[in-house]
């Protein structure tokens, strides 16, 4: 009996281990790690979500998106495999909670939207009028598919954006005093609506962009919009709260939007990435 | 003369070298800023290199906002102005931002500031203050539509007029949800009377909080030309007339 247990003990190890690793998660296992260990009226919000969750049409982009991302594409007939997007060439696990970040070819942080653009213009040769980099929003376009299958390869792993370089500080700090940066006929900032916890707009309950164990869902793109019916970006939540603010448009990719994003992905720091996510 | 003139274009050659390699080399300058270059020269007056590591966070946000093409800066806005106009901040907003990011509360001599700029904006109806239609206020109160722009602007129009917005943070009639952002406000009148002190009061809330709450969340709907007095007097019906849902 003994014996047997002992004998049963590396393989039991081993299967904790892995399950330990937390990008084996799936990310519903993700959010409900958090909303057992955290007490939070916005994580819980929607029973309906949460119950959707493992059925979550996001869930069909990652295999899309992944098939894009090796296939030869685009006027230089090339994969994404050589892609850095920060982590070395092709590699695509742990990529996305470090972003955004500084990128020494370009000189500039870039987040995953605007990084992703960058390797489809130089290793595949597209421009800004194909559809593949044009359409940035739906989850029938190339742009959300890569991005979910991307994301999906940082999913349950903590916010890391790297904070080392000096241009990374400097828009992360940037981007905080655009978060309170009041303007508009509204007097609108970020932290209107997201410097409390368990505020309502509304029916819906508000993240807190101080607590980071919910923050993370906030910042955790892309995401299934059930009201949308799409797979949705950070750049595309930064334009809806914009919009809802009564600000003139944002260009995607714009200095001005990474560094809106670098800062709200250090708020979430430590906390596991859910991609992708499903809201409301 | 030849030797002097092909020492000058060497120097030249090499001073352009030194130039592009020490932009190249200094770290966080990137492409964007050298783009972005000319038009800050037209603003400050001379071409000048911009390093984001080196500038504090304030500046580089109002660089970023102003001078790098993030936003449509000229996208036309309903009240006739351009999207430069809404993110250029008044006197009002500055302070209440400053102290936002710092996380400060604010002090008496700056509450008196911002109390005495706001008290400045408030224009009050000839003949008084009056209620008016309570069922227009509530169709008001509900609404969020209005001055919206970025990817998808409204159109405002006969019959799409700009709302109060006062439901999306606001509890007020009980048979629709509000939110929470500021109090309850249900059974307003009920609760307070109709004084004509409270009545000014309260139009004086709506037209520009800060003369009450300096730096408050609350917008100013009168004084920022969100609502007109006659759409202020019809929120106040509803928030005062006892006929009014608020008050049931």
């Amino acid at each position: 009996m003994l014996k047997k247990a002992l004998r049963a003990l590396p393989v039991a190890l081993a299967v904790a281990a892995v399950a330990g690793t937390s990008a084996a998660q799936a990310p519903e296992d993700v959010l409900q790690a958090l909303i057992d260990k955290h007490e939070s009226a916005y994580l819980t919000q929607s029973p309906q979500n949460l119950m959707m969750m493992p059925d979550n049409p996001a869930y069909d982009l990652i295999e899309q998106g992944e098939a894009l991302f090796k296939q030869a594409r685009g006027p230089k007939n090339a994969s994404l495999e050589k892609c850095d997007l920060g982590k070395g060439p092709g590699v695509v696990k742990g990529a996305y909670v470090e972003l955004p970040r500084y990128f020494a070819d370009t000189r500039q942080v870039m987040d995953l939207e605007s990084r992703l653009v960058y390797c489809m213009k130089t290793l595949q040769g597209f421009t800004d009028d194909d559809p593949a980099i044009k359409k940035r929003h739906g989850s029938d376009s190339d742009m959300m598919k890569l991005q979910t299958y991307i994301g999906s390869q940082s999913n349950g792993m903590p916010w890391n954006p790297p904070m080392k370089h000096p241009m990374e500080k400097a828009m992360r700090n940037a981007g905080e005093v655009m978060f309170y940066r009041r303007s508009g006929p509204m007097d609108f900032n970020c932290a209107t609506c997201h410097a409390q916890t368990g505020k309502r707009i509304r029916a819906s309950v508000l993240p807190n962009v101080n607590v980071p164990e919910e923050w993370t869902k906030a910042i955790s793109w892309p995401a299934h919009r059930v009201s949308h019916d799409h797979a949705r970006s950070s750049q595309h939540r930064v334009l809806e709260c914009l919009w809802q603010m009564r600000y003139p448009n944002i260009k995607p990719g714009s200095d001005a939007s990474i560094a809106l994003i670098s800062f709200w992905t250090d708020a979430a720091r430590g906390q596991p990435a859910i991609v992708p996510d499903l809201k409301r | 003369m030849f030797k002097k003139t092909t020492l000058a274009a060497s120097l030249a050659v090499a001073s352009a070298l030194l130039l592009s390699t020490s932009v190249g080399m200094a770290s966080g300058t990137t492409r964007t800023e050298t783009a972005t270059a000319p038009a800050k020269a037209s603003a400050v007056g001379k071409p000048r290199a911009v390093n984001y590591a080196r500038m504090r966070p304030e500046a580089l946000a109002e660089h970023l906002i102003f001078n790098t093409d993030s936003y449509d800066l000229a996208q036309p806005t309903q009240e006739g102005t351009t999207g430069r106009d809404r993110l250029t901040q008044d006197e009002t907003q500055k302070i209440c931002s400053e102290l936002a990011y710092k996380r400060k509360d604010i002090d008496g001599k700056t509450a008196e500031k911002i109390q005495a700029l706001a008290e400045a904006t408030i224009k009050y109806p000839e003949g008084g203050i009056k209620l008016g239609d309570w069922k227009k206020g509530r169709e008001l109160a509900w609404s969020g539509f209005g001055f919206r722009t970025a990817h998808n602007p409204d159109r405002h129009g006969p019959g799409r007029e700009p709302g109060a917005n006062c439901y999306n943070c606001h509890q007020l009639a009980e048979d629709r949800m509000g939110g929470t952002l500021g109090p309850s406000l249900t059974g307003f009148g009920k609760l307070r009377g109709s004084s004509p002190e409270m009545l000014k009061y309260a139009y004086d809330v709506i037209y520009n909080p800060h003369v009450y709450f300096a730096c408050t969340s609350m917008p100013r709907m009168g004084a920022n030309g969100v609502m007109t007095q006659e759409q202020i007097q019809d929120v106040l019906a509803y928030l005062f007339d006892p006929a009014s849902p608020v008050n049931k």
